[in-house]
């Protein structure tokens, strides 16, 4: 009997760490007033997949390899500054009991800027970019099965290009 | 010790007059045994309409989590998430700037050392 209850208890807290996810964050935060949200399902990247051709029209960096691998998008911004202290805490809180690793750090007069990605050396499952500038705190996450090297080299593209 | 052809010819009584047969010996545990195999067949049983419930459970729970799309069509969320990249590159380019910067600040540095 004892097995029994040391499975059902395994169970139980497998389902709790499951529940700590990017998700839970945007559900926390998204109906709240002063909250800019928005989230784009793995049926919708799926849809994305099919469009031909789509264009980065902002940039001459083409974004569409690696935004046809993602499978979910997350995005919160507030400027309400009790809002943004309890999201940034929370964000904070979330990569630190994830498997998040550090990317990369900026920080200059009290502003900060930090990214994180989940994976292994050749992909990356799950990506994190938590900036505080001013009173403006905005939570960036998409999810997918992305090539490590393209999405590096897409961004530092995009990046060279400002 | 009968055979199996003695056995199948046997009657009902007959086999009622057997099983009286007093002279067979029954194992004193016998009645502490038959139920303790029950009891562990019920906990099983137990377990697994529980481990059936959490996972039902969670599934509904999943399923009343998941948030509605944001947009209804793909081309706006395309739009979205490029320029959600967009801030990310602009990220990746400030911190970029920084480091230039630094690497600029310890090359004069170092010119005048």
């Amino acid at each position: 009997m004892k097995k029994l209850y040391i499975i059902l208890m395994l169970l139980t807290l497998s389902v709790t760490a499951l529940a700590q996810s990017g998700r839970d964050l945007y559900n926390k935060y998204s109906d709240k007033p002063g909250v800019e949200a928005v989230y784009i399902s793995p049926a919708m990247f799926r849809l994305i997949g099919r469009i031909p051709d789509i264009e980065f029209k902002d940039s001459e960096v083409d974004f569409s390899p690696l935004i046809k691998t993602m499978t979910g998008f997350y995005i919160l911004t507030t400027l309400d500054p009790a809002i943004g202290a309890s999201l940034y805490d929370d964000v904070n809180r979330y990569v630190q009991s994830g498997h998040y690793e550090l990317l990369m750090e900026a920080k200059e007069n009290g502003e900060v800027m930090r990214m994180y990605t989940v994976g292994d050396p050749k992909t990356v499952t799950s990506f994190v970019m938590l900036a505080h500038e001013g009173d403006e705190v905005s939570f960036i996450s998409f999810d997918g099965n992305m090539d490590r090297e393209m999405m590096e080299k897409l961004l530092a593209e995009a990046a060279a290009e400002q | 010790m009968k055979t199996l052809q003695e056995i199948e010819k046997l009657t009902a009584g007959d086999l009622q007059r057997i099983g009286a047969d007093e002279s067979i010996s029954v194992p004193a545990d016998l009645q502490v045994r038959l139920p303790r195999q029950q009891t562990t067949l019920r906990g099983w049983s137990i377990a697994a309409a529980a481990a059936i419930l959490i996972g039902l459970g969670w599934w509904g729970l999943d399923r009343a989590l998941q948030p509605k799309d944001t947009f209804d069509d793909p081309y706006l969320a395309y739009a979205a998430v490029e320029q959600a990249l967009s801030r990310v590159s602009g990220g990746v380019h400030n911190a970029a700037a920084k480091v230039s910067e630094s690497e600029a600040m310890i090359d004069k540095v170092n010119y005048w050392k």
